[in-house]
């Protein structure tokens, strides 16, 4: 068993995971918002099974951790159930403590790139760019079978989903910004746009410093999101008091982010330190998380900043990421922002709020389910003949990428930044 | 067991059998506490899995549930006996929407709001909207005969289920409409919580949505005086479409959550009237003054959607602001006359702060159903049995005031004893009867609704006593119980429409002289009247009343009318019947409430028997304030071939087919 949090904060206040997972009161009217019970009908793969599965597991009356497993590893920690139900039970974080008490040792491959993570992040970012480079030259695609026979499919799958291989990352792109004394804001890099992405942070920061004023390019490191949610907890703290320490350096200025998930979980920082112990950590936890803010609620409160019309013509729509919407209530902020920059092409899709099936390493690890779901995702894009379709998450970004390509290749998904920095741009005459 | 369930793997989709025992864990309950685990769950992927699922439980004695969303808040789908669990959350297509006809055929497994939007897109709704509307299936709600805030004006679910196709305990498949001819036995599987039969299909009814709503909530200084004001509102002939009350802790409890603005009043009435612009203008003028003659103390109207909007999330928020006080809440269920509000409200508090638990009431005031909710800790095994206690006690009090058990919950297991309250022995017997007569083998959601063996029924029958039947009746009574054995019985009215001569031997039993208005109720808007009446003549003595119901203008006797069922239109007011039975018991079904779903819906099935079930002595119905249109006329009718299925439950009545023995059956 790996170590568990054991205490959490919930919507009615800091609860034991016995207290939170037993405020569910089995009324089911979470059933509905759940992708995975929707998509099976299946009770155990429903927010108020998973909830039921834990507390039986706590009550030491479960016997079968097997299907228990089957049960809470397909949940996709998007959180819809929780804005869904009346007490804000938190279904993702009890889902993964569930997780943590099956977990015997951590994945080896979870296990190194935490390290690594931590210990010298230059290794994992040369690492990718070989990777990236074996991508380019199209070696990859041969090495997928290798992956695979090796016991690494989840490998041959993140290859097989990702389409992107940057030989620049965002801290080689950044490194000629002009320093400011006084930045207006300070940019934490998540490793989506930093690795990934390196043209969703550059166009953030470049958006950013029109509507904000010239910012900073904070150097932190992993938010640790990765180890909270496939590790161990203690890899999860040691990042997130690097990155606190690390803000701490600067002033009070606002850190923002732009890969939602990593948002939500800077946000969620006290939760890690609710031992008795952790006492000063989780105060300055506390602070730390009040600075953060995502990207797409800067764009809302500029919204009116923004130029209009940028994408005359074609369709523009906007896929909820998860993290944004239930991990931060940010529903409205996101779509003030597509709406001004976007005119009179601006259209919702139904279905906006579903998870698209990525979920971080979900996507990999439960192809079969998250391609139910991704399918739904571009049926409902297509529906309203999107040409572009905006989000904000690396996540969502690499799975609605893979579903565009291979269902609706006529749209094509941006982050949200993208979008407002080009609108920006436009106006500049650039 | 595990052999046997190896067999139904081969007959089931691949994967559609569930058999690990944290997949059976979480089929093991539902809303309500109860918890039993099957030995497996079907999460069934057509109509035809089910069908050969049942028959496979038939085959090998094993008992089935089947399960929609699992909001039960009675433990309906909860499976007593083990065996097997079919879930039908997967079955969710809409198969058909016909704008035109507003018909819409659905699998079973359609969530409620999911059918709401489809209709929409058309200009149409489906009326019946249970609180969880948002999940609940089709299929569930039909089995529940669930209601909701808008069935004051549109029904509740049975009001709108035009047909349903059925997998019988028998693993056959069968079809019951509306429009089929004998007993209507369409209204006997709606509410029977899968007792009698798994529905795979329902044709259901869908309305046009009305042209304007009108919002208007007013506080008042007492539940009484709020009480006083509903029945002013019906009584001017103003139909709302919904008239929602809470009490000061609820609101109290919302406004903690989210400041809405309520007034901080004893009551608050939330009331809201539908229909054409003009009209709807009208009424919730008329509200609104009579909402302020009765002393309400304020009174806000909405001015826009937006404000409709915010009115009502007091009204939907308070079950959420409730969920938040206390991991759980007993949402209980009970229905009383409507006049009869006051003094269940007083009862509730009584009983609570002799528990010492404390009850938030939200009720829907315009037919007497109250919701007492009552927060706690299930993990507190003495506070949940003071809380079961209090629930179980208010319920007994609703009966007492001639209420009864449920509104819209259901019975399921958590109120299956407290049926004997409600019910005399003769009429639960008969229920298990009905039970039998469908399903011999009780495989079919065992052992729920009703008191089983070693069930202890408290103090037994508490509802108030019947009016003594009249010398009449009484005498009819005698006729049947002093006839001699093998007697065969003509049950005949005015002779309207079965004309034939009465074979020589057998014992007439004339219902003209059941002649009686019993009580004609124009504070509740009910009316018991015996079967003799004629149809004409009751006609005219509503009206002198000003007072209207549900009946075409046609001859001959009200029994006969509903006996024979020339008009499906009979069906949507009827609350209870008093039937004399071949054996000479009286049994008496339903009751005055408008809204109830204890026990199975024998007072609609009786529509259409012809006299085979048994005679109708009296019979209760719905009232109305103003005029409804009627048909002036109903087609010819002649008695029909029963079905096999219809056969079989007439046995339930009378088993030795003495009355009326000379219509078809196969």
């Amino acid at each position: 068993m790996s170590e568990t949090l054991g205490r959490l904060l919930t919507d009615l206040g800091e609860r034991s995971t016995y207290d939170a997972v037993s405020q569910c009161s089995r009324c089911g009217y979470c059933e509905q918002a759940c992708p995975t019970y929707v998509a099976t009908g299946d009770e155990s793969k429903s927010p108020r099974g998973r909830n039921q599965i834990l507390r039986l597991m706590l009550e030491g009356k479960l016997d079968d951790p097997k299907a228990a497993e089957e049960a809470l590893s397909t949940c996709l920690l998007c959180g819809a159930c929780t804005t869904a139900c009346y007490a804000k039970v938190p279904v993702a974080d009890l889902a993964l403590e569930g997780r943590r008490m099956l977990r015997g040792k951590t994945h080896w491959l979870v296990r190194i790139v935490s390290r690594m993570i931590i210990v010298c992040p230059w290794l994992l970012a040369f690492l990718l760019k070989i990777g990236f480079l074996f991508k380019k030259t199209g070696l990859s695609k041969l090495g997928r079978p290798l992956l695979r026979a090796v016991g690494m499919p989840v490998l041959a799958s993140m290859d097989e989903h990702t389409d992107e291989a940057p030989l620049r990352n965002l801290d080689d792109l950044t490194r000629k910004r002009k320093k400011t004394e006084t930045p207006a804001y300070r940019y934490f890099a998540s490793c989506g746009p930093r690795y990934l992405y390196p043209r969703v942070g550059t166009a953030t920061m470049f958006a950013l410093d029109e509507l904000k004023g010239t910012g900073a390019y904070l150097k932190n490191s992993c938010c640790g999101l990765l180890a909270h949610n496939y590790g161990e907890l203690d890899d999860a703290r040691r990042l997130a008091k690097k990155n606190i320490e690390h803000a701490e350096k600067s002033g009070s200025e606002p850190l923002i982010g732009d890969c939602s998930s990593c948002v939500a979980f800077l946000k969620t920082y006290p939760q890690l330190f609710l031992k008795p112990e952790d006492v000063q950590w989780r105060e300055r936890a506390e602070v730390f998380s009040k600075r953060v803010k995502d990207v797409i609620e800067i764009y809302g409160e500029c919204a009116d900043k923004l130029p209009a019309g940028i994408s005359a013509g074609v369709e523009t729509t906007y896929h909820d990421s998860c993290r944004a919407l239930n991990g931060q209530g940010l529903k409205d902020q996101p779509r003030r922002a597509a709406k001004a920059a976007a005119g009179k092409s601006y259209c919702e899709m139904p279905g906006a709020d579903a998870c698209c099936g990525g979920a971080g390493a979900f996507g990999f690890v439960h192809e079969e389910l998250s391609e139910e779901l991704l399918k739904k995702k571009v049926g409902n894009a297509a529906s309203v003949q999107a040409g572009v379709i905006l989000t904000s998450s690396t996540s969502c970004l690499i799975q609605l990428a893979r579903g565009l390509r291979k269902y609706y290749p006529d749209a094509r998904v941006l982050h949200l930044s993208e979008f407002v920095a080009g609108a920006l741009k436009k106006t500049h005459g650039a | 067991m595990a052999a046997a369930l190896e067999e139904l793997k081969r007959l089931v989709s691949p994967g559609a059998l569930l058999t690990s025992s944290s997949e059976l864990a979480v089929y093991s309950y539902d809303g309500a506490l109860e918890r039993a685990r099957p030995d497996a769950v079907l999460v069934a992927r057509s109509a035809d899995e089910v069908r050969r699922a049942v028959a496979w439980c038939a085959a090998n004695k094993v008992a089935f549930v089947a399960r929609g969303a699992g909001t039960n808040l009675s433990g309906g789908c909860i499976p007593l006996r083990g065996g097997l669990v079919i879930a039908l959350a997967k079955l969710n297509c809409i198969l058909s929407l016909d704008a035109a006809a507003r018909v819409a055929c659905v699998e079973p497994g359609v969530v409620n709001l999911d059918l709401q939007k489809e209709a929409e897109k058309v200009g149409l709704f489906y009326a019946p909207d249970p609180a969880s509307f948002r999940v609940s299936t089709i299929g569930g709600n039909a089995a529940e005969n669930a209601g909701g805030p808008r069935c004051l004006k549109y029904g509740v679910t049975t009001n709108h289920v035009l047909a349903v196709e059925a997998v019988m305990p028998d693993g056959t498949l069968a079809r019951f409409s509306q429009e089929d001819g004998g007993p209507e036995l369409l209204s006997l599987l709606i509410g029977a919580e899968g007792t009698l039969a798994v529905l795979t299909k329902l044709w259901v009814k869908l309305t046009p949505i009305p042209e304007e709503t009108r919002t208007v909530l007013a506080g008042f200084a007492s539940i009484d005086a709020a009480v006083a004001c509903v029945a002013k509102i019906i009584a001017a002939g103003v139909l709302p479409r919904c008239l929602e009350a809470m009490d000061r802790p609820t609101v109290e409890s919302v406004e903690a959550v989210r400041s809405l603005g309520y007034p901080k009043d004893p009551a608050v009435l939330l009331i809201e009237i539908d229909g054409d612009k003009a009209a709807c203008a009208r009424e919730a003028e008329a509200v609104e003054s009579l909402c302020r003659e009765a002393g309400a103390s304020s009174v806000r109207a909405a001015a826009d959607p937006a404000e409709r909007e915010r009115l009502w999330e007091g009204r939907r928020g308070a079950y959420a602001a409730l969920a938040r006080l206390a991991p759980n809440v007993l949402v209980e269920d009970g229905v009383v006359p409507r006049d009869k509000l006051p003094d269940i409200v007083r009862r509730i508090q009584e009983i609570a702060a002799k528990h010492g638990v404390k009850a938030h009431l939200l009720f829907h005031a315009g037919d007497g159903n109250i919701h007492p909710n009552i927060p706690y800790d299930e993990r507190d095994a003495e506070e949940t049995a003071r809380v079961k206690a209090a629930g179980h006690e208010m319920l007994e009090a609703c009966v007492e005031l001639g209420g009864s058990l449920s509104g819209e919950h259901g019975i399921g297991v958590d109120k299956r004893d407290a049926m004997a309250w409600l019910f005399t022995p003769e009429t639960l017997r008969l229920f298990h009867r009905v039970k039998d007569a469908i399903d011999p083998g009780h495989l079919a959601n065992p052992d729920k609704l009703f008191p089983i063996p070693g069930s202890k029924p408290g103090r037994g029958f508490v509802r108030p006593p019947a009016a003594a039947l009249s010398d009449y009746a009484s005498f009819l009574v005698d006729k049947v119980r002093t006839a001699p054995a093998g007697a065969s019985f003509r049950v005949r009215g005015a002779s309207t429409r079965w004309k034939a001569e009465t074979p020589g031997g057998a014992v007439e039993l004339l219902s003209t002289g059941l002649g009686r208005v019993v009580d004609l109720d124009k504070r509740n808007y009910t009316l018991t009247v015996e079967s003799g009446v004629s149809v004409h003549a009751l006609h005219a003595e509503l009206e002198q009343n000003g007072v209207f119901a549900r009946l075409p203008k046609c001859g001959g006797t009200l029994g006969g009318l509903l006996a024979a069922r020339p008009w499906p239109g009979l069906r949507e007011d009827i609350l209870g019947m008093r039937l004399l039975l071949s054996n000479g018991e009286v049994v008496e079904l339903g009751g005055k409430v408008v809204k109830n779903v204890a026990g199975y819906d024998l007072s609609r099935l009786v529509l259409g028997s012809w006299g085979t079930f048994g005679v109708i002595l009296e019979v209760t119905m719905k009232l109305y304030a103003f005029p409804i249109e009627v048909p002036s006329s109903v087609p010819d009718a002649k008695p029909p071939t029963f079905s096999p299925w219809a056969s079989r439950v007439r046995k339930a009545f009378d088993p030795d087919g003495r009355f009326n023995p000379w219509l078809n059956y196969p």
